[in-house]
């Protein structure tokens, strides 16, 4: 049985065959065109950026806006923790580098998604507080791996 | 002395205009349910809000479709607190940009169905969100090192929500809401 499923007045009514869930899945041969398109894009991008974070030693960068503020290389084990202090839009954020990686330990955002993310360390990494406007980015010799952009 | 005789409206335009409303309070449901999820990733969230979306735009065509997601936006951030916050504009753009690029797909893309237009979508909403960001918050184009793994997680939410609103779609009609 069809349902016929109107859109606009002027548009003409589009009956849509009824299917199973695996066969809507599925999806049809244009739809599966685009996911191989997104993906082969998706993948180019992906190799694009790793051979440009995965250059140099392993360091933390701190924006504020279009300022980066600071670059410190990530402490080894038994090095002294770095505490760093941005003055944000809203408020302060604290920034904490030490052998485990890099974390906001205080924000005054709303979310405190930035501080829930918790610590940071391979290259490509990155902890965002947008309310503030303050990013932190990993780069540097280190296993590639994505973590999290939060407010 | 005269009467005023205020013109009543259709009964037909009464219902289309309370399902859009039922519509828009699952939307907004949703969209309240989905920030309340542990967090995946910046930002991102299943979609399922953006599902109901694109039942509108079938159902309803894209005005409908595209006042439920600036009314959903706007509603759900009030509940959630977020109201005219940096998060707000991020999930407007991102929304807006995901309604758009949906009515396009699905009134100019032939051969697409509602996984395809879905996933068109999810694509948008987190490239809008990002392009947003950069713009007007952190001028880092740092900021898009996060942008692949993100983007293949919205394909996989997209595709399964477009499979989902394709598996609705076809069985139920608007005049069963």
């Amino acid at each position: 049985m069809a349902v016929t499923i109107c859109g606009m007045p002027s548009l003409t009514c589009q009956p849509l065959p009824r299917q199973s869930m695996s066969d809507a899945l599925k999806g049809t041969w244009m739809d599966r065109a685009l996911l191989l398109l997104a993906l082969l894009a998706i993948v180019a991008i992906w190799f694009g950026i790793q051979a440009q974070i995965a250059a140099g030693p392993a360091r933390a960068e701190i924006y504020h806006a279009d300022t980066l503020l600071a670059t410190y290389p990530l402490p080894q084990q038994g090095e002294k923790p770095i505490h760093f202090q941005v003055e944000g839009d809203i408020g302060l954020v604290n920034i904490l580098i030490d052998a485990a990686g890099a974390r906001i330990t205080s924000s005054t955002c709303v979310t405190q998604r930035c501080v829930l993310s918790g610590t940071h360390r391979h290259a490509g990494d990155m902890i965002a507080c947008v309310p503030n406007r303050v990013l932190i980015s990993l780069r540097g010799s280190a296993a590639s791996r994505f973590d999290a952009i939060v407010e | 002395m005269k009467s005023i005789v205020l013109p009543r409206p259709e009964l037909a335009e009464l219902q289309a205009k309370a399902r859009w409303l039922a519509l828009l309070m699952l939307a907004i449901g949703l969209h309240v349910f989905e920030s309340s999820l542990p967090s995946l990733g910046p930002w991102f969230k299943p979609g399922l809000a953006n599902l109901v979306t694109l039942l509108v735009l079938v159902w309803m065509g894209p005005r409908a479709a595209i006042t439920l997601a600036i009314s959903r936006i706007i509603v759900g951030a009030f509940f959630i607190g977020t109201l005219f916050t940096p998060t707000f504009v991020i999930s407007m753009a991102g929304g807006l940009a995901a309604t758009l690029v949906m009515i396009i797909a699905w009134r100019w893309f032939t051969g697409i169905s509602l996984v395809g237009i879905s996933l068109l979508g999810a694509l948008a909403h987190m490239l809008g969100q990002f392009m947003t960001v950069e713009y007007l918050f952190i001028q880092q184009t740092a900021l898009y090192y996060a942008l692949p793994p993100l983007l293949l997680v919205s394909c996989i939410s997209g595709w399964i929500n477009g499979a989902l609103a394709g598996y609705i779609a076809a069985r139920l009609k608007p005049d069963d809401l």
